[in-house]
Order: structure tokens, then sequence, then C-alpha cells
């Protein structure tokens, strides 16, 4: 009995694997080589009603971040007034969920028309490397975007392959900016006596000042590790040159991270925490915590990106300003989550018209009164609020020298590379050479396959 | 059911396929949703595959690959002090509340049960923010420790280099000793009271009495309890992620959160399914050492 149900359970267990390994199927996973997206149906200038009524009665599917909501409230409506015959379905994922299913769902046999994507190789990279993403190079040119993006159309723009970007057709489009900045509050900074510090020399005074008065200088949250990386950008865009720390981030031949300018950056960085001028447990508070107690009252400055100012709203207690003047204001920062149109959609038209609506200049208002930053200048915003300053930032910005992009974008692995190692350097556990070693040999590694 | 025999010299069948024909369902859906993919992870971990671009055939490179990032062992060493933490502890807490309450009766005991129990069938991400907040620089456990003059002590436990992954590991203490609390106990209550009086009689005093009649009645759902436990320490994800993101620097990372990160952000399908694969290995070798650490002695199955 017993020798007979071993082998009875063996025979199950023989058949269990082979229909396991059938069903898996034997062959290479993933489709098969994609080609590039082509273009055959280029516009020649903007979408009008009447070439999207011929499509007849259509519903258009977009995919798009939940921090859309309040500007697709006002779109949406306006969209389906302008295109009548067109119903716009659309769906809000968080960032994270948006960021992990874009690429199987715009792969997928009902992929949405339209879709929000992110710059850099994990998605834009790998949608137009797998051909799932239309160049709008017709589109950006119908609704005047180029010059409104001005040099910073790098970020969206991806050679055919997807091997390279910083060059090539234009991907996605992208109505707003955002950038990292200095958040100060008022008061407290009268009460000092200092006026908002524009060069790195007068923002190490008033550190100290505010220190010396018992205040937290400079409130930071870093427990999602990216907050210090972009609190960084402040210093390094202060003493090393915009263009090339972009030059560094696209990939371009050559171009290295590893620069006295940027270890005297990380430095200074490391001073300031030293030296007990930013919060205390930085590492174990979240951004969100962070800037809750910022906006509460405590602390003197917050560098954060102008995204915040949702929290930080109240203008007549707290100012943001861009970047120092040192590097022409630049910082971390770029365009919002870009809008793509996908390849295989049967309604690219009224895609197109959608994505090219977003981004005009008659929309930018719109952007502006749900108080998001657009690159299209539009009039100050409302007084009493926070938002005017944001405006002047985004223009002083991208006036001089330009956003840094992110440094995550450099590579896949970068964001770990950086981040990990820069706690380490701020918590005093390791060295600024030998975090900008790691982190040019990431880059020569990627850059190498 | 009358079990139809062949005629002639054939063996009599001394089982009735017939009933594992009502296992075809349930067979068809553990192998679809669970054995296939599993599989197919395998397959997968074999390739160079960004999720949807046709994929290249490595062979063993990313498992070479793998088993040789000195990243990937410093996250496996981390799950084996959360072994510590998520099994170990909890186990042998509970064990100790077991020894008292099996000579002290307790009143209110099924409410205790139920109160241990919530923060095992918390989600983990509410369990994460809560104890975000406990170790917060001015939360509770500072300020308690402040007020009663032990202020030195007070620190940013999770922003901290040396505290931050036992820290994590007290978030898994927690959740975890309501399940190694529940089973011992409805275990303890199994035991025929005999045994109890029989050793009492004996002159056993409580120590005694603990490892003679209790330990080894509870062996059952010690082994259960720490495959469980074992299982949630090696597979930690969302408490790390929600608390610390592996940080700070790299002093909290676990196998998981690569996984995630080569599956979903930088689009390494492959080399995802490698670490997978290694972790499944991993943890198979340690509870088949736990199972056999904890068999009955004597040796068969239990």
């Amino acid at each position: 009995m017993h020798h007979q149900r071993r082998s009875g359970v063996r025979a199950l267990a023989a058949i269990t694997a082979a229909a396991a390994l059938t069903l898996a199927g034997c062959s290479a996973p993933g489709g098969g080589s994609s080609a590039p997206a082509e273009v055959t149906d280029a516009i020649s200038g903007p979408v009008t009603a009447e070439q999207v009524a011929q499509l007849g009665d259509l519903t258009l599917s977009v995919w798009a971040d939940q921090g859309e909501q309040d500007f697709m409230d006002k779109v949406i409506p306006a969209y389906e007034d302008a295109y009548p015959n067109v119903t716009v379905d659309i769906q809000y994922k968080s960032y994270n969920d948006l960021m992990a299913t874009v690429l199987n769902a715009m792969n997928s046999a009902d992929a949405p028309d339209v879709t929000q994507g992110n710059q850099g190789w994990a998605t834009d990279g790998a949608l137009v490397k797998a051909g799932l993403i239309r160049p709008l190079d017709d589109l950006a040119a119908a609704y005047d975007y180029e010059a409104a993006a001005g040099d910073s159309i790098t970020q969206l723009e991806w050679s055919a392959d997807g091997s390279s970007f910083g060059s090539g057709s234009i991907y996605g489009m992208s109505p707003d900016n955002q950038m990292v900045g200095i958040f100060y509050n008022k008061a407290k900074l009268a009460a000092l006596g200092l006026d908002v510090p524009r060069t790195l020399d007068d923002f190490d005074k008033a550190l100290a000042a505010a220190k010396d008065a018992g205040e937290t200088p400079l409130i930071l949250g870093n427990s999602d590790k990216a907050s210090a990386m972009q609190t960084l950008s402040l210093v390094q865009g202060a003493l090393t040159p915009a263009a090339d720390t972009r030059a560094w981030i696209t990939g371009v031949d050559g171009a290295t991270f590893d620069v006295p300018s940027n270890a005297e950056a990380i430095d200074h960085f490391a001073g300031w925490v030293s030296s007990g001028y930013v919060s205390p447990g930085y590492d174990g508070t979240s951004p969100d915590d962070a800037v809750a107690a910022f906006a509460a009252g405590d602390g003197v400055f917050f560098i954060g990106g102008n995204w915040y100012a949702g929290t930080i709203a109240d203008g007549a207690t707290f100012g943001f300003a861009a970047g120092l003047k040192d590097g022409g204001y630049a910082s971390s920062g770029s365009f919002g989550l870009p809008w793509h149109v996908s390849a295989k959609s049967d309604a690219t038209l009224a895609a197109l018209a959608f994505v090219g609506m977003i981004n005009s200049a008659d929309t930018a208002t719109t952007l502006a009164s749900v108080n998001r930053v657009p690159i299209h200048a539009v009039e100050a915003g409302e007084p009493g609020t926070i938002f005017p300053d944001l405006l002047t930032a985004s223009a002083e910005q991208l006036d001089n020298g330009g956003p840094l992009y992110w440094y995550d974008w450099a590579t896949d692995t970068m964001f770990d590379t950086f981040t990990s190692g820069l706690q380490e350097v701020l918590g005093g556990q390791g060295s600024s050479s030998d975090l900008l070693t790691q982190i040019q040999d990431d880059w020569a590694a990627f850059h190498t396959k | 059911m009358r079990i139809r025999e062949p005629a002639g010299p054939t063996r009599r069948r001394r089982y009735d396929w017939g009933a594992y024909l009502y296992l075809v369902p349930a067979f068809a859906f553990y192998v679809v949703f669970l054995l296939r993919p599993v599989v197919e992870s395998v397959w997968i971990a074999f390739f160079d595959w960004d999720g949807i671009s046709a994929s290249t055939w490595v062979g063993n490179a990313n498992f070479a690959d793998v088993l040789g990032s000195q990243q990937i062992w410093q996250a496996a060493g981390h799950s084996m002090v959360f072994i510590v933490f998520y099994a170990l502890v909890p186990t042998v807490l509970a064990l100790v509340f077991i020894g008292v309450i099996a000579r002290i009766r307790v009143r209110g005991l099924a409410f205790f049960r139920a109160a241990l129990f919530v923060p095992y069938i918390l989600s983990t991400v509410v369990v994460a923010i809560a104890w975000r907040w406990i170790f917060a620089e001015s939360g509770p456990l500072n300020t308690a420790l402040r007020s009663i003059g032990l202020g030195g002590l007070a620190r940013t436990w999770l922003g901290d280099f040396d505290t931050a992954l036992p820290s994590v590991g007290v978030i898994g203490t927690w959740v975890m000793f309501g399940l190694a609390f529940v089973l011992f106990v409805s275990g303890l209550q199994a035991i025929p009271a005999e045994l109890f009086e029989a050793a009492r009689i004996d002159g056993a005093g409580p120590f005694r009495e603990f490892f003679a009649v209790t330990l080894p009645a509870l062996r059952g759902e010690i082994q259960v309890a720490l495959v469980l436990m074992i299982t949630a320490a090696l597979r930690n994800f969302d408490i790390v992620w929600n608390t610390t993101s592996g940080g700070p620097g790299t002093s909290t990372t676990v196998p998981s959160y690569f996984i995630y990160r080569e599956a979903f952000v930088t689009h390494h399908v492959g080399r995802a399914s490698a670490i997978a694969v290694a972790l499944t290995v991993l943890i198979i070798a340690v509870v088949a050492t736990v199972m056999r650490l904890t068999r009955e002695p004597g040796g068969g199955a239990r």
C-alpha cells in the first residue's frame, strides 16, 4: 500500500510538472523585435473639429497620474465641447502604480490612446524602444510647443530605437514646469534681519544666523531618499555649470560627474549637516511630514519641489525663490510627466488634438488656475498665495541656467546608487570622492552596454 | 460506489481514480495560477528581458550576476537578521507568556487573544505608517524616553544607520507576536489536563513542567508558527518599503526590494526573476531546516 501510494504520488507529480511546463510554454518570453513607431499621418496645423468629426463617434481612453485630476476636470469638458463626437474616458493612477503598469498597458491589445509617462530610461526609454508611442514632432510644430520649451525640449527627445535621449524626435509633450527651489518663512527672515539669500555665500550666512538665533535653519525629510538629492541640487547647481550636468544626465560621450566642483558641492552640503543646520533625524522623516512641519511654522528654509506649494500655500507667511544666482538659478527640475500618444491608437487625430490642447498656450491659464506652473508665459497668479513666486522662479530658471533635470535620470540604477551613497556621506559614513566614483562607474557601465 | 475490478490476472487497484476527478477544478486553478507562474519565472530568469520587447537568452548570467552581487548578499544578510526579530523573538516571548498562563488563571483570555492578534491582520502599510510615527524624532517613543530621563537614548530610530535595521525588526516582532501567541494558546488548551496533574503529582516545578509537558505538546504549533514567520521575514517588502525604502544608505535593504526595482522600475525582468528564484531557494532551505529541527524525535512524519 505504501509503495503503491508513493508511485501514485510520483505519477501525479510528473503530470503536474508536465502540465505546468506546457502551459509556461518553452519559448523565449516577450514579443518579436519591435519596429520603431512611424508617423504616417503627420498633421500640419492644429487639429480642427472637422478633422476629428470625420472619425465618427468615439471614446478616447486616457491614463493620467492622480495629481492631474484638478487640471483634467477643467480640460476634459473644454475638449469635449470643442470636439463633440469624442467622449473622454480617463483613468487616474497613483505615480508608483502608473510607472509600474504603463509599459505593459501600452503593449496590450487595448492600450490607452493617450497616457502620461516619465522622462528617463525606465519609462519613456522603454516605451520608445518598444515602439509603443508615436513621435510628436508634427504636433509640437503645429502647436508652437518648441518655442515655449526652449533648450529643455531635449528631455523629451529620443533616438528612434530608444537607445539615447537628449536628441532625436520629440516623443512626449508636457505643459508644466517642476523645479526645486527655496521655500522661506518670511516672518522669521525678517526677524533675523535678512533678505532672501540668492547666492551660496548669502545662504550659508543665513543658515548660520538662523542657527545662532535658535531656529532650525533647514527642514529636511529624507525617508524617501530622493529629497536630500533634490536639496543637493541647489548647491551642485550653484557650483557646476548646468549644461555640463545636463550633458552627463543625457549620456553625452565623455561627460563625467566626477569633477572637483561636484565634490565641493557634496562636501558643502555635508558641512551643513555636521554644523547642525539641518533638522535632526531627517533620514527617518518623510518629506510629507517635513513639509507639514514647515507649513506649520517650523524652521526658516525648506528646499523642495514647487509641487509642495499645495501645502505651503500661504503667500503671506511663505515665499518661494529659484536656485542660487551663482549657477544661473539652476537646480533639479524638469517638465512634469509628459503626455504620449499610443502608436497603436485608432483615434490618433483625436489623441493628437487632446495632447495638443493640453500643451497649448491657451490652456496655460487653466493650468495656472490650479496652481501648476505652465511653461508658457502667463499673467501673475492670485496675490496672497505663493503662486506668483512660483511663476517668477520658473521664468528665472528657464531664462538663465535652466533646469538640471534629475540625477536619477542618468541611468536606470542611478536612483539607488546616488541616494543611498548620499545618505552615507551626509551621515558621515563615506566620502564624497568615493560617492562620485561610484556614480561615475554606474554611468560608465550603463553607457557601455 | 462500486470499484469495478478488471477481469483477468491484473492486480486489483487499491484506490479509485474516479475520486481524483473531483480534484480537477482545484488542481487546474492551482496549476494555472500557482505552478505555471513559478515555472515561468524560473524560465524567464534565463533571459535578458525588459518585459515587452524580444528577449535574449543569457543562460546562467543572471544567476551568476545575482550570486556575485554584494548588494544582494547584504540584503540577504538583513533578511537573516529579520528572522531573529520576526520568528525567534516572538516565539520565545509567546512561549514565556504561555508558560505563565499555564500556571495562572487569566481572566478575559479570549479578549487578549483577539487584541494581540490584531497587529497580524492589520494592513502592513498601516503598520508601517503607524510605527514611522512612533519612531519619529518627536514621536511617542522619544518623548517617553525623555520624560523618564533617558533622553540620551532618544534618536531617529529609522534614520540612524545603526538602529534602522533593529527598529524595522521590532515592528516585525510586534506584528508576529500575536500570531505565535494565538497558535500556542490554542495548542495549550488542547493539552489534556491529566498531563499537568501528573506532572504536579510527581513534584515538577514550573520550569520542569514547562519543558516536560507544555513545550513538547506545542511542537506542531511551534513548527507552523516558525514556518509562517520565517517566510514572512525573508519575503518582507511592505514594511521596509514604507518605513525606510531600504535606507538609510543600504542598511535595511531586503531581496524583495530589489525584485521590485528590477521588475518594475529598471525593467530587467530576467534579473528580477533570478533574484526571486534565489530567494525561493533560500526560503525552502531555511524552512526545511526548521522542519527537520522541530520534527518528532524518533523520526516519522507527523
